[in-house]
């Protein structure tokens, strides 16, 4: 079921509704039946996965618990990463690292080929997994007292407004909120809705209008001009930004209608001075996850200068493989861990003055570099292939080709793409509920007005499933 | 006070934005707006309706032959391609209560009833296309259109529901048969294959006797086939507006079915037939069967299962449809004998239903009917072109011809000519310009033009005559409705 759906529409108020008129203790049963069933809509088989995940955590939680140290705990870690992991293995990366044995072994002449399988990746799957090891890291750390109740468990891993795309939440966070008792409040509601509103009009309003402008240049990008393409690129970067922002938006408001804070998830990433900072602004639960349980595990920065250098690497390429299963995405998180090592060399060799950067124009001239670095290494993200990125780096540079500007872009996209920066550069460390909650109500809703008719009228209407959800 | 919003919203968008919509996202309404109120009969359908064989003399739709019988009236179609009765329900909703039509002739093709159609991959787009033309406030239906409150599903999800009723879909036959379903009688043809005279396999013929299979080897479960259901919500509103409705049943290629597979085939196609025949007529619908009426050479696709027919099928059909509407048009009809009969008055409208010489020439950009018109200027002489053999228009017929068109000039400097040029094997090439700028004297409005032509003796036995719009200026001129009468 997707957010920006009608059957999301009457699912969500019905599933509040039952949840203010059940009593506390019986809420989490109604959640988890709601979540799997929101799961189950798209596909039913895949929910056993999700089962399959959250018994195996939940029994290894339990056992690490009556474990007195790691070294006995660890078999159960071990039972747990594999599982996990080994779900991700066989669904998502298994085919790509079949292929590339076989491509291997053609290359050596070796007639042996590694079937591939022939089946649909389970939607959030990359999602779910990290959330749930994340758990079962923390036990075996110590960090974590194992959960008793199979069904806040279950209701953690399953919960329904994150489970497809995230916030990637962590147990100590989301679980005590779950188990907490909410009594309504209309300050929740209010806040809530205005989060869905604004989610909904970034996902429907700019990134499903800018998607079919970008997909088009994409299928043909022989056919247009480098102007046309540095437009797509620049689409594009606002396209997934857009998307992912508004799915996370929306999961946050969807939540705290029901008193249950999740993380924020972005935070004006294409503010960020540099990459380092970009990647604290842009999916933060995945960079903190990673921070906390490969970086910090590897020695994050108290190791050798060389090491570091690798961890950083190492941090980056994992993080690109974990979006997909292709070389364009491990090239993606490549360029992004030498960029980042590149300006940490070049900020400690010409260290610029905290002056500077916190002029407008000193921020604005570091956030447009920053800007420009993301949507050239989006080329990979977007692109099927390797060489059809470097056949878009190609026909962006070679301005000598179609010199005409083809590209038909409705007036409609380019206000509401400039209403979009410009809400963002507003919203910048602060969030839409926050903000608009500061003015008065004819302004409030004169916005939600905006809002609501923008969505019903100018929403894009080919069905573009939010970006994340393939990851 | 939300309320009082979506009341204000709903006006601003019916007002300001709507029309925009529906040309984006529901052009389809065009095909119905192109309908005149004075338009007696209704034809509506999909690709069967229009396609020809290259090879016609007559390349003129089932509809237009089925006019020719009733001269009288005044018939029209809705040509949507790849579309079915789920499609032609919400279109004919659309005819507006002015309107003078009394009869509906609505397609029934059996195919449509079938896993592949109903499953098919343009259903998302089809039913998109519909959302916008439902009866609802106009903010309703946009609002439905964003959060994709239709049919909308991936191709993947299309394959595995076709997938599953193959498989799951048991056949119920009087007799011993030894598949039970599509997928095994499928797989089975597939492995054995159909073989050449030599005893080899012939892998064309293998695939399309598989084509078959899968195209007709089904049952129609009158409860649950969403075509039925369709059909009975067309026949719902015929009846509601009090509209006259026959389904036109339309023929299949039974002679190739049963060539390739075999009685076993002929025995579904004739069950469907007779089931929906039954159905209908119980439910006091004139249904017009055409199932066996067309022989395979008449078939414009031979290498795949379609309702295509060439010029002498499509008239075949027309005819029994004609006959059909006797009974509601008594006085009108006109006996027709096509051996005999010439076709001696000619239309285009240019929204691509009747297919000239340079349709490339048709484009949106300006239209005094419908949504298009034939654009000559910069890179394009010739406008849409009208192509006949004379020498069958007996001579008494053939003293005049009489065209009017109407004609958009962007400047008032091109030099754009209406041509008659003839040619033959037995008659000298001619060729005669006539000045559009003799008579439209205006730019950038629609002109009448209207000019009667005299045809030479000479001319009169040649092979082709040609007439359009010869303009090599490079200045725009756009033509449109343009209609030629031989007298």
């Amino acid at each position: 079921m997707l957010f920006n759906t009608i059957d999301f529409v009457l699912f969500l108020p019905l599933v509040i509704i039952l949840y203010y008129m059940i009593p506390h203790k019986y809420r989490w049963i109604m959640l988890l039946v709601a979540s799997y069933y929101f799961y189950m809509s798209w596909k039913v088989e895949y929910v056993f996965l999700i089962v399959l995940s959250t018994l195996i955590d939940y029994i290894s939680g339990i056992q690490m618990a009556k474990l007195p140290d790691k070294k006995s705990r660890r078999p159960w870690l071990i039972l747990s990463l594999l599982t996990n992991l080994g779900l991700l293995f066989a669904f998502k990366y298994f085919n790509f690292v079949g292929a590339n044995v076989n491509l291997l072994f053609q290359n050596f002449n070796i007639f042996h080929e590694v079937p591939l399988m022939n089946v649909l990746l389970p939607v959030g799957i990359s999602f779910y997994t990290f959330q749930t090891l994340s758990y079962s890291i923390d036990v075996y750390y110590g960090k974590q007292k194992a959960e008793k109740h199979l069904g806040y468990f279950a209701l953690y891993v399953s919960f329904f407004p994150q489970l497809v795309a995230g916030p990637i939440e962590r147990f100590s966070r989301l679980t005590p909120q779950l188990k907490e008792k909410h009594n309504f409040s209309y300050a929740n509601l209010a806040n809530g809705l205005r989060l869905i509103l604004y989610g909904l009009f970034i996902k429907m309003v700019i990134a499903d209008n800018l998607s079919g402008i970008v997909d088009q240049v994409y299928t043909a990008p022989e056919k247009f001009a480098s102007s046309d393409i540095l437009t797509a690129l620049i689409f594009y970067s606002f396209q997934i930004y857009s998307d992912f922002y508004g799915y996370s938006v929306i999961a946050i408001g969807s939540a705290l209608i029901m008193g249950i804070h999740i993380m924020d998830n972005f935070k004006t990433p294409y503010l960020a001075k540099n990459i380092s900072e970009f990647w604290q602004r842009w999916h933060i639960s995945l960079s903190t996850w990673f921070r906390d349980y490969l970086y910090f595990p590897l020695g994050g920065n108290r190791v050798a200068k060389q090491r570091w250098i690798l961890n950083i690497l190492a941090v980056f390429i994992i993080s690109g493989f974990w979006h997909g299963a292709n070389w364009t995405f491990i090239i993606w998180g490549s360029l992004f861990g030498v960029i980042y090592l590149i300006e940490y060399l070049i900020n400690k060799s010409f260290s610029l003055s905290k002056e500077y950067k916190a002029y407008s124009f000193g921020h604005l001239f570091l956030a447009l570099k920053t800007f420009v670095l993301v949507t050239l290494i989006w080329v990979f993200f977007r692109s099927q292939s390797f060489n059809e990125a470097i056949d878009m780096f190609a026909l962006l540079f070679n301005v000598n080709r179609v010199t005409e500007a083809t590209l038909v872009i409705p007036l409609s996209t380019w206000i509401f793409l400039i209403v979009f920066v410009v809400s963002d550069i507003l919203l910048y460390n602060t969030r839409f509920d926050t903000w608009i909650g500061r003015f008065p109500m004819l302004f409030r809703w004169t916005m939600y007005s905006i809002l609501i008719f923008s969505i019903i009228a100018f929403a894009g209407v080919e069905n573009f499933p939010f970006i994340y959800f393939q990851f | 006070m939300l309320s009082v919003l979506l009341v204000g919203m709903n006006y601003l968008y019916k007002a300001f934005f709507l029309e925009k919509d529906i040309q984006k996202y529901s052009d389809v309404i065009n095909l119905v707006r192109a309908i005149p109120n004075d338009a007696d009969i209704v034809y509506i359908g999909e690709s069967s309706n229009i396609t020809f064989r290259s090879d016609d003399l007559d390349k003129r739709p089932i509809s237009a032959f089925i006019a020719d019988h009733y001269p009288n009236l005044k018939v029209y179609d809705i040509t949507k391609p790849a579309s079915h009765a789920g499609i032609y329900k919400v279109l004919l909703e659309n005819i507006p209560d002015s309107s003078n039509v009394s009869t509906v002739i609505v397609t029934l093709n059996l195919r449509s009833f079938n896993a592949q159609w109903i499953h098919s991959k343009l259903e998302t787009a089809l039913q998109k296309s519909l959302v916008l033309l439902k009866p609802n406030p106009p903010l309703y239906n946009r609002f439905l259109l964003s959060f994709k409150a239709y049919d909308i599903k991936s191709d993947k999800e299309r394959d595995r529901q076709v997938q599953r009723e193959w498989e799951k879909e048991e056949f119920d036959v009087p007799f011993d048969f030894q598949f039970s379903n599509v997928e095994e009688w499928d797989n089975y043809v597939a492995k054995e294959g159909v073989n050449n005279p030599d005893g080899s396999r012939n892998q064309e013929l293998t695939e399309l006797a598989c084509h078959y299979i899968k195209g007709y080897a089904f049952q129609i479960d009158t409860v649950n086939n969403p075509r039925i259901k369709d059909f009975n919500r067309i026949i719902q509103l015929t009846k509601e507006r009090g509209w006259n409705l026959v389904f036109n049943l339309l023929a299949e290629n039974t002679e190739r079915a049963k060539e390739l597979v075999g009685d076993d085939l002929l025995y579904f196609i004739q069950g469907n037939r007779e089931l929906l025949i039954g159905y209908y007529t119980h439910k006091g619908i004139t249904v017009v069967d055409n199932v066996d009426d067309v022989e395979n050479d008449l078939f414009v696709d031979q290498n795949w299962t379609t309702e295509h027919y060439a010029e002498k099928g499509r008239k075949t059909i027309a005819g029994n449809v004609a006959d059909s509407l006797k009974k509601y048009y008594p006085d009108h009809y006109v006996d027709i004998d096509y051996k005999t009969f010439v076709q001696t008055v000619f239309f285009n409208d240019c929204d691509q239903r009747t297919i000239w010489g340079q349709m490339q020439t048709i484009t949106d950009e300006e239209a005094y009917s419908g949504k298009s018109s034939s654009k000559t200027g910069k890179g394009n002489d010739y406008s849409i072109t009208f192509e006949y053999p004379l020498k069958i228009i007996p001579d008494s017929l053939k003293n005049e011809i009489s065209i009017h068109m109407k004609v958009y000039r962007n400047s008032l400097s091109d030099n754009g000519k209406l041509v008659i040029q003839a040619q033959g094997e037995h008659t000298d090439y001619y060729w005669n310009g006539f000045e559009l700028k003799e008579q439209v004297r205006k730019a950038n409005s629609w002109e009448d033009y209207h000019y009667t032509f005299s045809i030479p003796d000479n001319i009169k036995q040649a092979d082709l005559i040609k007439i359009y719009v010869y303009n090599p200026s490079g200045e725009n001129v756009f033509v449109d409705d343009f209609h030629i009468e031989f007298e």
